[in-house]
């Protein structure tokens, strides 16, 4: 899967949350809470991502990361690895 | 807790979007977590075989409780028990039914004008669970399309009430007027309410009440004060940090819980009345919930006439919260921005050693609650103390040595012990 391809679902959750944002504001330089999204949707943005990506990464190693490109990194990393890995 | 292993990594904020695809089917991960974690969480819920007083009996044994929100020790109090009993008798179990339909009785009505005296304000609404209470007001009084702007500290109850609402929930930094200006001035053009805490119950630091209501008056918004952790003890009449602050008049409502302050359950809003009477039809918790069993009403208004008769409880607590606190600090420990009776340990992000030093508090008869993540920030994991006015010089003292036995070397060895003052 793409990086661009798991942008693209934050993104689709993002929207979900807050009808107010439109894709052209998302800038994935800038923190969820630079949207003016509070804690709680932050964290049901992540968790529907990590639903629909089929991985899980804990939240304490989560609520380090300060923008939105990171979170991509993380997810994009976490998901070529469950690709990579012989199927159980 | 086994540390180092892979279910340390995670938490309760790790579970709540379950993975199955039938709610009734719990997410198997979750269940390992539970499983792997079951001696840190046997912390949890323990059960008591006594009333939650200063000391109390945990399984077998006498312990020191720090884990109490009584704060103001009414829980046996001969008078309270004594008129509880007496409306036991005349009014039976239960009051069977919602107040709007099945009605209520002449107790409430007694315990509302109590309440009227106590907040100063004229319209009360009494739940029976202080929970439902705070998410019901708030619920009760925004609508979609509204905007709550909270403290980022807010207790989930007022958080979930905005949820139930379908109001927009933002988040101002916590205690910080600056902040909550910004936030007021981005939500500008909707209909806004401003809700903080008296005193937080997880930092036990008070709301700098006269600063965010200069902001929030300028801005023309109302604000919600939770006096959840305040209400009765805090105040020269325990009207909480609204009277404190002499902010009577400024506050549009009050919500107060009896939990706690009035060891007893349920809790109340308090504004003026034509807000309460449209809160009685809207606030949902009240209007289709039982109303307060009769013995628990009767007994909250004992509860409020011994403290008109015995301010000295409302005096000890302060007392024993600061004499506790400063202690604390002379052993060099974190107390956070504690100014109150509940007085926060951090410890840091250790979370193996948090439950390590649970149990080791719990061994040496000390009952004290750790708090991990998401509670709290991960930075900043904790034990919540809570002083009351029940607890002697003594019992304060016993406590000190323990935490100093158990929790002082070990931060130490740790390098997180602040510079010893003596």
């Amino acid at each position: 899967m793409t990086r661009e391809a798991i942008q693209a679902v934050i993104n689709k959750h993002i929207m979900e949350i807050s009808e107010e944002i439109q894709e052209a504001q998302i800038d994935p330089s800038r923190s969820m809470k630079d949207l003016g999204l509070n804690s709680l949707d932050i964290v049901e943005i992540v968790s529907c991502s990590m639903r629909e990506l089929k991985v899980k990464i804990p939240r304490s190693e989560l609520s380090k990361l300060t923008n939105l490109d990171a979170l991509v990194d993380i997810l994009h990393q976490t998901v070529a690895q469950k690709e990579q890995a012989p199927a159980s | 807790m086994n540390s180092g292993s892979e279910s340390d990594k995670f938490s309760l904020a790790d579970f709540f979007l379950a993975e199955t695809d039938d709610p009734l089917v719990p997410p198997p991960d979750f269940l390992k977590w539970r499983r792997d974690v079951a001696w840190a969480i046997s912390l949890y819920e323990p059960s008591l075989g006594s009333a939650a007083e200063a000391i109390c009996q945990l399984g077998s044994r006498p312990v020191i409780n720090m884990a109490s929100y009584g704060y103001l020790a009414l829980m046996r109090h001969p008078k309270i028990i004594q008129a509880a009993k007496d409306a036991l008798d005349q009014f039976g179990t239960g009051s069977c039914g919602s107040p709007i339909l099945s009605g209520r009785t002449t107790l409430h009505d007694q315990l509302e004008s109590g309440l009227r005296l106590l907040t100063g304000k004229q319209g009360v609404l009494t739940y029976n669970s202080g929970f439902a209470g705070a998410l019901g007001t708030v619920a009760g009084l925004l609508r979609k399309g509204d905007c709550a702007i909270l403290d980022e500290r807010s207790h989930t109850s007022l958080v979930d009430g905005v949820r139930v609402s379908g109001a927009r929930l933002a988040f101002f930094q916590h205690n910080d007027p600056q902040s909550l200006d910004s936030i007021l001035t981005r939500e500008s053009g909707k209909r806004r309410l401003v809700i903080v805490e008296g005193i937080y119950s997880m930092d036990g630091d008070m709301a700098n009440l006269p600063a965010l209501l200069e902001v929030a008056e300028s801005h023309r918004v109302g604000m919600l004060v939770d006096e959840a952790h305040s209400i009765l003890c805090c105040g020269p009449g325990g009207g909480g940090v609204v009277e404190h602050f002499g902010a009577g008049q400024r506050v549009g409502i009050q919500y107060g819980t009896f939990s706690k302050g009035f060891s007893s359950c349920g809790g109340f809003a308090a504004a003026a009345p034509e807000i309460v009477d449209y809160l009685r039809f809207y606030s949902n918790p009240y209007g289709f919930s039982c109303a307060l069993p009769p013995a628990t009403v009767a007994g909250l208004s004992a509860a409020l006439e011994v403290m008109r008769e015995e301010p000295w409880r409302r005096e000890r607590l302060w007392e024993n919260g600061d004499y506790f606190r400063q202690q604390l600090q002379r052993l060099g420990l974190d107390t956070g921005d504690s100014d109150s009776y509940v007085v926060p340990i951090v410890i840091g992000d250790d979370r193996a050693m948090l439950y390590e030093l649970g149990h080791a508090l719990r061994d040496r008869g000390l009952f004290v609650s750790p708090v991990d993540y998401p509670s709290v920030p991960l930075e900043k994991l904790r034990f919540r103390a809570s002083v009351t006015a029940g607890h002697s010089r003594e019992s304060l003292d016993q406590a000190l040595g323990i935490i100093a036995d158990v929790i002082v070397p070990a931060m130490r060895r740790r390098g997180l012990l602040k510079g010893v003052q003596v």
